[in-house]
């Protein structure tokens, strides 16, 4: 018996945290190595003509916050390891979104020498949003889809 | 301001006993050839006559068949650039630093360390400037014939010192990662209570190897690599190159197409500049102005896509000239969105000019005298709030801007509140010239045809960005990619100011400082300074303390006592 109430306490508990988690992600932002153009429609995506935290989507300012890591730009090497520190400071469970042509394929920095190269050849992506810059519409949308991709129950519907 | 002749006529009588060979390579400019013995003597009858200021040093390997360096010091006064040649050895060479008379020297010779090899000596710091820190030794990546990526792969990074003590001093570091920050950067203050003692940067975080990179693309790849030095200032960068490119291969673009450029570059400093307001206020903690002025770049924003179809690299420019043409109808909603601009800015202007609590966080904060500004060698909107009438738009008109002119923006007083009183300035003076420009655009064609292989030579192109002096100096050697391009961004040659107005002031007022110059990473990510204060220890009791603290509250007058 105790066994069984055991288990629907737990999945209710499972119910609710996926439920804040989905309208509520806290976001990180981190620069490894962009132009400024995919940071400033990230920030722009903040500001009230986007207006993020319409979703619940809040940008934070510590890792330990942080649901979703944003990363753009390549990789650069002085930048390496402050990005793989970021993505272990972030408690689990964690996303990674790579926002840029530079964060998903290395752009156009692919072979400068001081370029490791794109996100997932640090830390695992979850989501990839292409574009030099992407809008701001393409990056609420990357994220926003990330996000219901945690339902699959409603994406069967 | 002298004339351009006038100025090369007296730098070529100032530098003639040590000139081993002159030559001027374009009307505006004089090239000296000098021994690297004569350097210091050479650039202090410069520095004693005032000519001008060291705007950039190129370091240009002439290949293991040429067997040499080359250090060129660009120095500028008003259009008039006069380049010390100095000739070094390609292993082994060695320079004195000129840091004394110009201190941005240090940066751009610590790069000329890094990147060449060359030994400077004199230079206090000679740790990485862009380089990450376990670069290996003796491994320089603009020199031709070495293999940079091989030598990347072993190269690492080491982590920032933790917060705490370090010997008698307190450091509070901040970044990379910081939510003051949209870029990565480091910076290291040391606070004696809430008094900041010495101030460090550390950049490097988004050095790519662009340079590097630049000469292993041709002319055409080159002007969308250039274009994502900044995603803010994309254009200036494109713009930049290609009037180099464009200088070098003989071709003169149409008026219509210099005066589109023109008018992209306009709306590309409103929109920098409203960026810039939004970041500065939110530093400050004024949120409802950080959302506001973001809300109405967006005006700008609409206006940059429908032009050139995307918003932020705009590509608006190809070798020889633009990619589009203005219709009628867009000119119409332009002149429609910049009504809202000068509408809206007006009110900032108001807002950051006459309100008592913003001006408590602004005035008096960060003050430079204008031989402050002089003598470091600031440019751009923090320049001009200073009093330093340096602007490359007026100074040396290029492209559209000798047809419409536009009037440089000035104010004396030099402290935040100047900084944001000029930029807001500018906004309507950019406003007045795009209209300018939609009232008279000039007819014909937006392209010339240009070659594909560039003839042999060097040019060297300035711009005005929004931040200040852009410098791109590109030289060919007669094949379809560049031998060398070397970029000195604004941000460069703002930071030190920054470093020396946060020493002494209180660590509350470092973030508005640190935006206070729009300062951009991506740009200029080269360099690491230290900073100490000129005074001894300072020992205060907890009643000095108080007594400070009490007194630095009451500076504003809202304060009730």
């Amino acid at each position: 018996m105790s066994v069984k109430a055991d288990s629907i306490w737990t999945e209710s508990l499972d119910k609710i945290k996926l439920w804040a988690r989905v309208n509520s992600p806290w976001a990180i932002h981190y620069n490894s190595g962009s132009c400024n153009g995919c940071d400033i429609e990230i920030v722009a995506t903040l500001t009230p003509r986007y207006d993020l935290e319409r979703f619940g989507i809040k940008l934070k300012g510590s890792p330990r916050h942080a649901d979703v890591l944003i990363c753009t730009g390549p990789v650069t090497r002085q930048s390496r390891d402050r990005l793989k520190r970021i993505y272990e400071q972030m408690p689990d469970p964690k996303f990674v979104v790579a926002v840029g042509s530079c964060a998903t394929s290395g752009g156009v920095f692919q072979g400068c020498y001081n370029v490791v190269g794109h996100i997932d050849e640090v830390i695992p992506v979850n989501a990839y949003i292409p574009g030099c810059p992407p809008r701001p519409e393409a990056i609420i949308d990357g994220v926003v889809k990330l996000l219901t991709s945690l339902l699959p129950a409603k994406a069967e519907k | 301001m002298m004339s351009t002749e006038v100025a090369l006529q007296q730098a070529e009588q100032l530098l003639g006993q040590y000139a081993k060979d002159t030559a001027k390579p374009e009307p505006n400019r004089l090239d000296v050839t000098i021994e690297g013995s004569d350097l210091t003597a050479a650039a202090t009858t410069l520095h004693k006559a005032r000519w001008g200021y060291l705007s950039a040093l190129t370091g240009v390997d002439l290949g293991p068949e040429g067997e040499a360096i080359e250090a060129l010091y660009h120095f500028c006064e008003g259009a008039a650039i006069t380049t010390f040649r100095v000739r070094l050895p390609r292993s082994g060479g060695a320079v004195e630093s000129l840091h004394t008379l110009y201190p941005n020297a240090m940066f751009y010779e610590r790069e000329l360390l890094e990147m060449f090899g060359v030994t400077v000596t004199g230079l206090a710091d000679t740790s990485h400037l862009f380089l990450p820190d376990g670069w290996p030794d003796g491994v320089y990546p603009l020199l031709k014939d070495v293999d940079a990526q091989a030598a990347a792969e072993r190269a690492s990074a080491s982590e920032p010192p933790e917060m705490g003590r370090q010997g008698d001093k307190f450091i509070v570091p901040i970044g990379p990662q910081h939510p003051a920050l949209k870029e990565p950067g480091h910076f290291e203050f040391g606070v004696d209570g809430e008094l900041v003692t010495s101030a460090k940067v550390r950049l490097g975080y988004v050095h790519r190897g662009i340079e590097r990179a630049a000469q292993e693309r041709n002319y055409v790849q080159n002007l969308y690599l250039v274009e994502r030095v900044c995603g803010i200032c994309s254009h200036s960068h494109a713009n930049a190159y290609a009037l180099a490119v464009e200088k070098l291969a003989g071709v003169q673009v149409t008026p219509r197409a210099q005066a589109i450029r023109e008018m992209v570059d306009c709306l590309e400093r409103i929109h920098s500049h409203l960026l810039w307001l939004g970041v500065a206020a939110h530093e400050a903690g004024f949120e409802t102005l950080f959302m506001f002025s973001w809300r109405d770049r967006e005006v700008i924003m609409d206006l940059l896509e429908r032009l050139t179809g995307n918003r932020v690299n705009y590509s608006a420019n190809v070798l020889g000239g633009v990619k589009f043409d203005v219709s009628p109808e867009i000119a119409a909603d332009i002149r429609k969105g910049l009504d809202t601009i000068d509408e809206r800015t007006r009110h900032y202007l108001h807002v950051t000019m006459d309100d008592t609590s913003f001006l408590q966080r602004s005035r008096g904060v960060g003050t430079m005298t204008q031989a402050e500004a002089d003598g470091l060698g600031v440019v751009g909107p923090v320049a001009r709030a200073s009093g330093v009438r340096r602007d490359i738009r007026t100074d040396a008109p290029y492209g559209g801007y000798a047809q419409f002119p536009v009037k440089i923006v000035v104010d004396a007083a030099g402290d935040l509140a100047a900084r944001f009183k000029v930029r807001m300035e500018e906004i309507f003076e950019s406003s007045r010239v795009i209209r300018a420009i939609l009232d008279g655009l000039p007819e014909g064609e937006l392209t010339v045809k240009m070659p594909r292989r560039i003839p042999a030579g060097e040019a060297i192109s300035r711009f005005e960005a929004p931040r200040g002096e852009l410098l791109y100096y590109v030289k060919s050697n007669g094949t379809d990619m560049p031998e060398r391009v070397k970029i000195r961004t604004p941000s460069i040659c703002n930071w030190i100011s920054v470093l020396v107005k946060a020493v002494g002031s209180q660590l509350a007022d470092v973030p508005p400082l640190l935006a206070g110059i729009d300062p951009c990473f991506s740009c200029n990510d080269r360099m690491i300074t230290i900073n100490r204060p000129g005074r001894g220890r300072q020992i205060l009791t907890w009643e000095d303390l108080r007594r400070r603290a009490a007194s630095h509250t009451r500076r504003g007058t809202l304060c009730v006592r």
